[in-house]
């Protein structure tokens, strides 16, 4: 029987990562149309008991392809690992999470394989030839294209986070245990990593995200920023205009040259409303605007507004926000 | 040591993109188009490397005429000779075929110790081809890269990246595969005699009828145009149709004094109650 993959993204501590479920319900639903087994994957150095939280959420069984080769992320080598499972068992397709990682490794998969790969998908379907169907945002959010595969197998995509919302769906979860040989290269080290404690969530995976721009005038103005996202355990984020005058990094930037978000909920403070900026974050299910200027184009591109001085108004919503919660 | 910086022509970051007359591509005549913003770093690195360690950086592009221009530009930052790889169906290769032709070409040049290209392509909105030419030549790649940092004896790279909830650090020996964030440097801009110079540098056109496509399996039954693996059936440009529920105070449209809490009272109601997302 055909089987469906689902790559197991996990967390530094082990933990699986929320987007893995979303991906999981939406195999869930491809499913239904041509009758497929939904397996999770997990590459990786020790999987460890990781089966209850995937069979939850519909994994019938699940692949732990374990080595001790595989202890650092190696590209290379997690690619090779992963490659000689799909060769032994043939999955028609494999889904996993836009992910920094995910993007890090399955291109080599795809090349290795001879698979079709496209990143990004917003939505997935089973067209009446059996192959995957996948829509995504290309130019920069500018246009969406309807995409299918040819008749390839795998057929591999990379779904965004917060796209599917994740639904339990109890399965048995069998586990099969795949020890591939990988044959370890000396010419990458990995040297060191640095993870960075978060205080708020990651930005492409954030339910909420509030974001400033020029108008919040200083750094140390996104103090008012960080208050309201933390009234509602929201992601901060920034237009470029705020990154370029250096009021805080890069890594905040959201836009066509940013990361590119899909929150339920964007608010964004003090930016007008580019074109680059919308490009990033105009699939948001529900955007807020908050602005002082009423021509500001942002107020053409929002589901909710306050034309106000976000001085004034952002320590006022943060008060309301906590009586919310 | 010979630097290859892969380029691509992106359509301009304010550019209005509109569905061509098939439904299933854009409208390119009236577009304006530049080099893809990230490679502009990649460029950058290059040409810094060169500076400051000497190596001779070819620029490689693939794409219809047009692509010539971002090249031109790659050459008038500061590369030393390109290569154009021409044919107006590239359009329609996916990734898996790009990095075929890509890799053919790079493996005939022979000695090439670093590549580099942006991390992303602004239209494709992806940078899967780059680690598909790493797996193509077998070589290591770090990507994503915001610091790099050269060992010329050693033959090896140190390169930051970003991954998920940090950095990491890792060294790559030559010859080795890098993308490049925004930050790595400050790309310089082309000077005028810097664009009057790039249009003398030696310039290699390869036409696609010279790349042999079934040898790198590229046209087997079943597949699309020129190997893809899928194709695109149709592009929607997504219409903006939000529902524009904008608070404004009563005597300008700013809200002012005490209309500033009621407003923020009446947003997060309507947030909670009505848009239910709170």
């Amino acid at each position: 029987m055909s089987e469906i993959w689902v790559l197991v993204d996990t967390t530094a501590e082990g933990t699986v990562r929320n987007v893995t479920y979303e991906v999981l319900t939406a195999a869930v639903k491809l499913k239904e149309k041509n009758s497929a087994t939904v397996a999770a994957v997990y590459v990786g150095e020790n999987a460890g008991s990781i089966e209850s939280d995937l069979s939850k959420f519909g994994a019938e069984k699940i692949y732990k392809v374990e080595s001790p080769a595989l202890k650092d992320f190696n590209p290379a080598a997690y690619a090779a690992a992963f490659s000689e499972v799909i060769k032994k068992h043939s999955p028609d397709i494999i889904l996993g999470g836009n992910t920094l990682h995910n993007q890090d490794f399955l291109p080599r998969v795809a090349s290795k394989t001879s698979a079709g790969l496209i990143f990004d998908a917003v939505d997935l379907d089973i067209s009446s030839s059996s192959t995957l169907q996948i829509k995504r945002y290309r130019y920069s959010g500018k246009s969406i294209s309807g995409m299918t595969f040819h008749d390839v197998k795998p057929m591999i995509a990379t779904v965004r986070p917060n796209t599917f919302k994740a639904t339990e769906n109890s399965a048995s979860g069998e586990v099969v245990t795949e020890n591939p040989e990988v044959a370890t290269e000396d010419n990458i080290k990995i040297l060191e990593t640095k993870l960075v404690p978060k205080d708020r969530p990651e930005l492409t995976e954030a339910d909420k995200i509030v974001s400033g721009g020029r108008g919040m005038a200083n750094g140390d103005n996104f103090k008012l920023i960080y208050d309201v996202a933390d009234s509602i355990g929201a992601g901060a984020g920034a237009s470029r205009a705020a990154v370029d005058s250096g009021y805080v990094p890069y890594e905040m930037q959201v836009g066509q040259t940013g990361k590119v978000v899909a929150p339920n909920l964007y608010v964004a403070v003090g930016i007008s409303g580019s074109v680059q900026h919308y490009a990033g974050m105009g699939s948001s299910k529900v955007i807020v605007a908050i602005n002082k200027d009423p021509d500001a184009p942002i107020f053409q591109k929002c589901d909710y507004g306050i034309c106000g001085d976000l001085f004034e108004v952002l320590p006022a919503l943060t008060e309301e926000f906590k009586k919310l919660s | 040591m010979k630097i290859l910086v892969i380029v691509r022509q992106t359509p301009d970051t304010e550019a209005k993109i509109t569905s061509n007359s098939a439904g299933n591509g854009i409208e390119s005549n009236e577009l304006k188009w530049i080099l893809n913003p990230f490679d502009e770093f990649a460029v950058e690195e290059a040409v810094k490397l060169k500076e400051n360690n000497g190596a001779e950086v070819v620029i490689l592009g693939v794409g219809p005429d047009r692509t010539i221009e971002a090249i031109r530009t790659a050459l008038a930052m500061g590369g030393d000779s390109a290569i154009h790889i021409k044919d107006e169906s590239f359009g329609e290769m996916d990734s898996y075929a790009l990095a075929k032709v890509i890799s053919s070409k790079i493996k005939e040049i022979g000695d090439v110790d670093l590549i580099l290209s942006g991390k992303k392509w602004i239209d494709e909105e992806s940078g899967q081809v780059a680690v598909q030419i790493a797996e193509e030549l077998n070589i290591p790649q770090a990507t994503i890269a915001s610091k790099v940092d050269v060992d010329e004896g050693a033959k090896t790279i140190k390169v930051q990246s970003e991954i998920e909830g940090g950095q990491r650090i890792v060294e790559l020996s030559f010859p080795a595969l890098v993308t490049c964030e925004r930050g790595l440097n400050e790309p310089r801009y082309a000077s005028l005699p810097g664009i009057m110079k790039a249009k003398k540098k030696p310039l290699e056109e390869v036409a696609i009828d010279a790349i042999n496509l079934e040898e790198l399996g590229l046209t087997k039954e079943g597949l699309g145009s020129a190997g893809s693996r899928y194709k695109v059936d149709n592009i929607e440009i997504p219409v903006i149709n939000r529902s524009l529920n904008i608070l404004k105070g009563s005597g300008s449209d700013v809200v002012e004094g005490g209309e500033v809490q009621k407003a923020a009272e009446d947003l997060a109601k309507l947030l909670r109650e009505e848009a239910k997302i709170i």
